[in-house]
């Protein structure tokens, strides 16, 4: 009876090391989700978000940061670099201001029909406010999807 | 009149001289790499949007970075440097401002490569500290490209490395920028 009770509970014992170390190898590898299939904290307008950011850094901050948030905007202009990676670039007409969106590589090719003018909603993870009196201040956005928006 | 005329001219010339002497980029390129030789795999991130802006004439030189734009490969490593390292919410961004020291041996209207002197403050995790460095200018169809690499100790900068994987991250971070920079108009 003795050695049944010694038996089982080194059984049990094995398997929690063994689910122990299976969650930990699996938290260990895990990888980046889609944050296309996340489901956006907030939806804003570009103007908008750059107002917030533009009144208050560290609000805005404490707000936006590491949030999943949707942006509809205009594209202004894409930019491509030699290790092909894309920024869309939401601004609207006449301003300094924009939100760029660092495009997500398994999304490129959402970016790749896109036109300055196009209307747009990005989603993807802001990283913050980089504001400069010279260049312009820009919301950043990180692993983002693009999607168009048919207005006609 | 013609003197007005020629005056204003001037101030326009002026004006955009100024102005290309400036150049800048968004979407620079800064690789962070804590791997040691104990360490089971590589911790390395990247960040694809550090802002630069040099100014040719004087040499000031500029770089802000937003902390939470490393990518790294791992998402658990990603959130540990953004948790327990860096502490992003806290401290969301790191400046550089500083000056290359020899800008007078740069020609920068002729193609080359020009090996630079750098020096400047950095601030990062809230803890500013002076960093210098060589790098190197490209000059290349009227584009800058600024590269350096380098290493800083993250004690120096309050990054605390738990003793338990004290061995697997290097305590001197090795950081490769690279940014193509545009004049500004």
């Amino acid at each position: 009876m003795k050695r049944k009770t010694i038996l089982y509970s080194f059984i049990t014992v094995i398997i929690i090391l063994g689910a122990l170390c299976f969650v930990a190898f699996r938290e260990y590898n895990r990888k980046h989700v889609d944050v296309a299939d996340k489901p956006a904290a907030y939806t804003i307008s570009g103007a908008e978000i750059i107002k917030a950011f533009s009144a208050d850094e560290k609000a805005a901050n404490s707000k936006y940061l590491d949030k999943v948030i949707a942006i509809n905007g205009t594209v202004k202009s894409v930019d491509k670099d030699e290790q092909s990676s894309i920024t869309v670039i939401l601004s609207d007409a006449g301003s300094m201001s924009s939100v760029r969106c660092s495009v997500d590589s398994i999304h490129n090719e959402q970016a790749d029909n896109l036109v300055s003018g196009s209307q747009v909603t990005v989603k993807g993870v802001c990283t913050g406010f980089n504001a400069d009196e010279l260049l312009g201040s820009d919301v950043i956005l990180n692993r983002c999807s693009i999607k168009k928006i048919n207005n006609n | 009149m013609k003197k007005i005329i020629i005056s204003l001219a001037l101030v326009v010339l002026a004006c955009q001289s100024q102005a290309q002497d400036k150049y800048f980029t968004k979407t620079g390129k800064i690789y962070f790499d804590a791997t040691t030789p104990a360490s089971p795999e590589k911790i390395e991130g990247t960040n694809k949007s550090v802002t630069c802006v040099i100014d040719s004439k004087t040499g000031n030189l500029q770089f802000s970075v937003l902390m939470k734009g490393f990518e790294f490969e791992r998402a658990l490593m990603e959130e540990h440097f953004n948790e327990n390292y860096v502490e992003s919410s806290k401290y969301p961004k790191t400046e550089f401002r500083g000056q290359v020291t020899d800008n007078s041996t740069v020609n920068y209207h002729a193609d080359g490569v020009y090996p630079v002197k750098v020096k400047g403050k950095m601030n990062l995790h809230g803890v500013s500290k002076d960093v210098e460095t060589s790098g190197k200018i490209t000059i290349k169809g009227g584009k800058i490209i600024a590269s350096a690499a380098f290493a800083i100790v993250l004690a120096d900068y309050n990054v605390s490395i738990p003793t338990l994987v004290s061995d697997k991250v290097s305590k001197n971070a090795s950081i490769t920028v690279e940014c193509v920079m545009e004049p500004l108009k």
